[in-house]
């Protein structure tokens, strides 16, 4: 006799096990871990050279750099004064639990208040790819449009905060900042927006304070700044 | 981009589970969420290709969308989404959060079992 039986279980991959095993590893080290992700050249690379320069002096960082070819971005981070590890993903459209795990091991995690992973530039994989981080950055820009969030709404749900770069150029691209403030609330209504030019600088402290303060809401170690 | 994966953890799930049931398995349900970043499409091509190659080749495969369905914290009801709007249709909040269509679920599965012996199981 034909039976059917119910069984509701939630899929768990073991990419899914891997990443929560990376994110044992980096609470067992008390290190801050941010994923930033966002479509091919939005500016997550300048980000992060600004961050590596304005908070050099006040926490320990690092960074894991994942491209499909070429060095060029991870130089540029590791000149900013960002130790950076790079994976070179070849085809690979994003990067998974288990690079990062690998790459990791490049570091004393113990020694970091914070570790950055800037993803493959790409909006639609990293979304699906969990690589245990604390936080999830989309960092988004205005010459791309300001419909990005209704296109790749799985990416901005999942996001912990929106970096709006590229603000400087908002009058030359026709980018209305109504239409993507009200996107980004359609999609989830207490998303933190952080408009700002890596460019200009303008906006950029408010950045700096959300990493800052993400830090700190993990607790554990003062940053060595002020021991 | 990830289905093969989920398709494997899918049949892993399957394949325990059959070995807890006995029998043999003529077909399985399984949902995917709207938001859950997985194709079912593709899904779909995979489970078939795992189902062939296993000791069941001939189990059916059947997917199922799930749409995003929301809970709103405002005045508490239940709503699904269409389209990247996530306002609330009953007070017009956008602050809610998902309870349905961000996974991927092995619903069900059908098994042929001989005689009596499945009476148990629920």
């Amino acid at each position: 006799m034909a039976k059917r039986i119910r069984l509701d279980k939630s899929i768990v991959t073991a990419s899914d096990r891997l990443a929560a095993d990376l994110a044992r590893r980096y609470d067992a080290a008390g290190v801050l871990v941010l994923n930033l992700m966002s479509s091919p050249g939005a500016g997550k690379t300048t980000l992060l050279e600004q961050t590596a320069r304005a908070l050099g002096s006040r926490f320990r960082m690092a960074c894991i750099e994942g491209d499909l070819a070429t060095d060029h971005d991870a130089r540029r981070i590791a000149e900013a004064g960002m130790p950076c590890q790079l994976i070179n993903t070849g085809g690979g459209c994003h990067l998974n639990a288990a690079q990062v795990g690998r790459a990791l091991d490049a570091y004393r995690l113990d020694d970091l208040d914070i570790l950055f992973i800037e993803n493959v530039g790409n909006l639609v994989c990293p979304a699906a790819f969990d690589l245990g981080e604390h936080r999830r950055v989309v960092v988004s820009s205005t010459p791309e449009g300001d419909d990005k969030p209704a296109k790749y709404p799985v990416a901005f749900r999942l996001a912990d905060c929106v970096v709006l770069n590229k603000i400087d150029l908002v009058r030359a691209t026709d980018f209305s900042l109504e239409a993507f403030r009200g996107y980004v609330a359609g999609i989830k209504a207490d998303l933190p927006i952080l408009e700002l030019s890596c460019k200009t600088g303008d906006g950029l402290a408010g950045w700096l304070e959300w990493v800052a303060a993400a830090r700190a809401a993990l607790g554990r170690r003062p940053a060595p700044a002020e021991e | 981009m990830h289905e093969l994966s989920l398709a494997h953890a899918i049949w892993t799930q399957v394949e325990t589970e059959m070995g807890r049931l006995g029998g043999r398995l003529l077909g399985l349900d399984v949902v995917v969420g709207a938001f859950s970043g997985a194709d079912a499409e593709s899904l779909e091509f995979a489970l078939g290709l795992m189902a062939g190659r296993s000791d069941w080749p001939g189990a059916r495969v059947h997917l199922r969308t799930e749409p995003l369905a929301m809970a709103c914290r405002g005045c508490g009801a239940e709503f699904e989404v269409a389209g990247t709007v996530l306002a609330c249709p009953s007070c017009g909040s956008m602050d809610a959060d998902p309870v349905r269509g961000t996974e991927v679920r092995l619903e069900s599965l059908e098994v042929e079992t001989d005689g009596g012996k499945t009476d148990t199981s629920g």
